[in-house]
C-alpha cells in the first residue's frame, strides 16, 4: 500500500515536473545555438559562417556552413528546376572552376538550393550529375529558415510562386576562407575576371 | 476523567475498525484519489496554462485563410494561398524586447554581433539593460532600431515566428473597424505624409482592424520574414532586356493595382533593407500557424 503511494506521489511529481522540464530542454538548445551565433571562437564578426543552421550536401550529409572554413568559397543560390536562369549561372560558376585551374583543397563551390521542398540531396545528387560538378562542389539543402537567412546576408532576393519555382536574383558571391563576404557579382553571363582575380589572390594568400 | 477514558476508547474503537472491518473501502477510496488526480491533472495544467496566456501574454488573433496577390507580380502571377495563422495583436513593445535581452545577453547592444545588427541597434536605449526614465512615455511603444536578425529570434524565443509578406499583408488589408478613418489607402497615404513623430506613441494608439489587429498601418513599419522576396526591376524604371538577365523570371513582372500607391512604398521600402539594418520607425510583430 505505502509502496503504491510513493510510486503514484513519484508519478505525480513526475508528471507535473515534465512541462517544466521540457521547457528548460528548449531554452537550453536554443540559448547554445544562439551563443554559436553571437561569440563563434574563431570566426571574425563578419563571417556568414557563424549562422548556426545545418544543412545537407547532395550525399545526405549534415554540414554547417563553419564547415566549409579554411579556403575561399564561391556561392550560388539556385533551384535545380529552373529552366532558364539557374544553368546559366551553374555554368558560370563552372567557368570560374574551370579558368581557375583550382584543387578542391584549395577552394569550395557551393550551390544551395531556394527549392526547400523539391530539392532533396537525392535530386540536388542528380543535378551534379547532369552539370558534371566534381569534388570541389557542394549542392546544400535546408530549410526554409536557414535559407531565408543566407539569401538575406549574401543579398539575395527570391520569392515562390504558386507553382513552386523561384523569382530570384542571379548574384555569385565569394568569401574567404573565414566566410566574410569579400566580393559579389549580379547577372548572367557576367564579366567574371574580376572575381577570377580577387579569389586568385585570396587562394594564394592561403 | 471519565469523560476523556471514554473518547480513548472510543478513538481506539474506531481505529481498530477501519483497521479490520472496512479495509477495502480506504484502500480503494487512495486508489480513487491518485487516479482522480492523475486524470484532472492534464486539465489543471491546461487551465493553468490558459489563464497564464492571459495575463502575462498579448493576445494572438486568428488570421482567416485567405488568396494573397502579390503586389508584383512574380512568376506566374496567381495570387498565392495563405493557411490560417495567428499574428500578434499588437507589435512588440520596449518592455517586451527588454525581457528578451535581458534572457539574451548575446542581443545586448554592448554585445551584439554587427553582421545581425548594425550600429543604430537599440540606439533610443539608455543602455543594455534598460530603456531609461527619460523614456518612460517609449516602455509601450513599438520596438525599433531592430535587426531582422534581432526580431526573428525574438520570435523563436517567444515559440513563434515572424509572419510572411503574404500573411502580414493579407491581415493588414482588413478595413479598420473604426470608419472615421475612411478607405484604408486614404489613410496610410496620410501617415506616409507625416515626419516620425518625436516621441513613438505606444501600441494601440491607432486603428483596430476587423481582425482585431492594432496598428497595422499608421505606427511604425514592421519586418516580415522574406523581406527579400520584392524583386528588383519590378518598377516602372525596368531596363527591358537586360534585366532578363538578372531575374529567372523577370519577364512577367509587372504590377498587381499601379493605383495602389501604398503598396508601392510599402514594398519599396521593404525592397531597401537589408537584414542587419536597425531603423527609427521599423518594429515587428510575431505569428504562429
Amino acid at each position: 500500500m505505502k509502496k503504491n503511494i510513493i510510486t503514484y506521489g513519484a508519478l505525480l511529481i513526475l508528471a507535473a515536473c515534465n512541462p517544466e522540464v521540457r521547457s528548460i530542454e528548449k531554452k537550453d538548445c536554443c540559448a547554445r545555438k544562439e551563443e554559436v551565433a553571437a561569440n563563434p571562437r574563431a570566426l571574425p564578426s563578419q563571417s556568414i559562417f557563424q549562422i548556426p543552421d545545418t544543412f545537407e550536401t547532395q550525399d545526405g550529409l549534415p554540414r554547417t556552413l563553419s564547415m566549409f572554413a579554411g579556403r575561399p568559397t564561391v556561392v550560388g543560390m539556385v533551384f535545380t528546376h529552373c529552366g532558364y536562369a539557374c544553368p546559366r549561372l551553374t555554368t558560370d560558376m563552372k567557368n570560374i572552376a574551370d579558368s581557375l585551374h583550382a584543387r578542391g583543397d584549395e577552394i569550395n563551390f557551393l550551390l544551395v538550393s531556394f527549392d526547400t521542398k523539391r530539392d532533396t540531396p537525392a535530386r540536388l545528387k542528380v543535378f551534379a550529375k547532369e552539370l558534371e560538378l566534381d569534388e570541389k562542389w557542394t549542392l546544400l539543402h535546408g530549410n526554409k529558415d536557414a535559407v531565408r537567412t543566407l539569401s538575406i546576408l549574401l543579398n539575395v532576393q527570391y520569392e515562390e510562386d504558386t507553382d513552386g519555382n523561384f523569382a530570384h536574383s542571379n548574384i555569385i558571391s565569394v568569401l574567404d576562407k573565414e566566410g566574410v563576404l569579400q566580393y559579389s557579382k549580379e547577372g548572367l553571363e557576367a564579366d567574371h575576371s574580376e572575381t577570377i582575380g580577387m579569389i586568385r589572390q585570396m587562394i594564394a594568400a592561403n | 476523567m471519565k469523560h476523556r477514558t471514554f473518547t480513548q476508547k472510543s478513538k481506539n474503537n474506531r481505529h481498530t475498525a477501519t483497521g479490520s472491518r472496512c479495509p477495502l473501502r480506504l484502500k480503494y477510496m487512495k486508489y480513487l484519489f491518485c487516479y482522480g488526480v492523475l486524470f484532472f491533472f492534464p486539465f489543471l495544467v491546461r487551465a493553468q496554462e490558459t489563464a497564464h496566456m492571459s495575463i502575462g501574454e498579448k493576445r494572438m488573433l486568428p488570421i482567416k485563410e485567405g488568396l494573397y496577390k502579390s503586389f508584383f507580380n512574380t512568376g506566374n502571377g496567381k495570387p498565392v494561398k495563405v493557411k490560417k495563422f495567428h499574428l500578434d495583436e499588437y507589435a512588440v513593445t520596449n518592455e517586451e524586447y527588454l525581457e528578451f535581452v535581458k534572457a539574451n545577453p548575446q542581443w545586448r547592444k554592448s554585445r551584439v554581433n554587427r553582421l545581425f545588427a548594425d550600429t543604430n541597434y537599440l540606439r533610443h536605449w539608455e543602455s543594455d539593460l534598460s530603456i531609461g526614465e527619460k523614456n518612460r512615455e517609449i516602455y509601450r511603444s513599438p520596438v525599433v532600431y531592430v535587426s531582422w536578425f534581432a526580431a526573428k529570434a525574438y520570435c523563436a524565443w517567444k515559440q513563434k515566428r515572424l509572419p510572411t509578406v503574404a500573411e502580414w499583408e493579407l491581415a493588414a488589408n482588413a478595413p479598420p473597424k473604426n470608419q472615421k478613418y475612411g478607405t484604408l489607402t486614404e489613410y496610410i497615404l496620410n501617415w506616409y505624409k507625416k515626419p516620425n513623430p518625436a516621441v513613438l506613441p505606444a501600441v494601440k494608439s491607432t486603428y483596430c482592424n476587423t481582425n482585431g489587429l492594432y496598428d497595422m498601418h499608421g505606427l511604425v513599419w514592421e519586418w516580415v520574414f522574406d523581406f527579400n522576396s520584392y524583386i528588383r526591376g519590378g518598377d516602372s524604371r525596368a531596363k527591358g532586356n537586360e534585366d532578363k538577365n538578372l531575374f529567372c523570371a523577370a519577364s512577367s513582372l509587372d504590377v498587381k493595382d499601379r493605383t495602389d500607391y501604398a503598396a508601392f512604398l510599402r514594398f519599396g521600402y521593404r525592397g531597401s533593407l537589408k537584414g542587419n539594418y536597425c531603423i527609427a520607425n521599423l518594429g515587428f510583430r510575431c505569428a504562429k500557424d
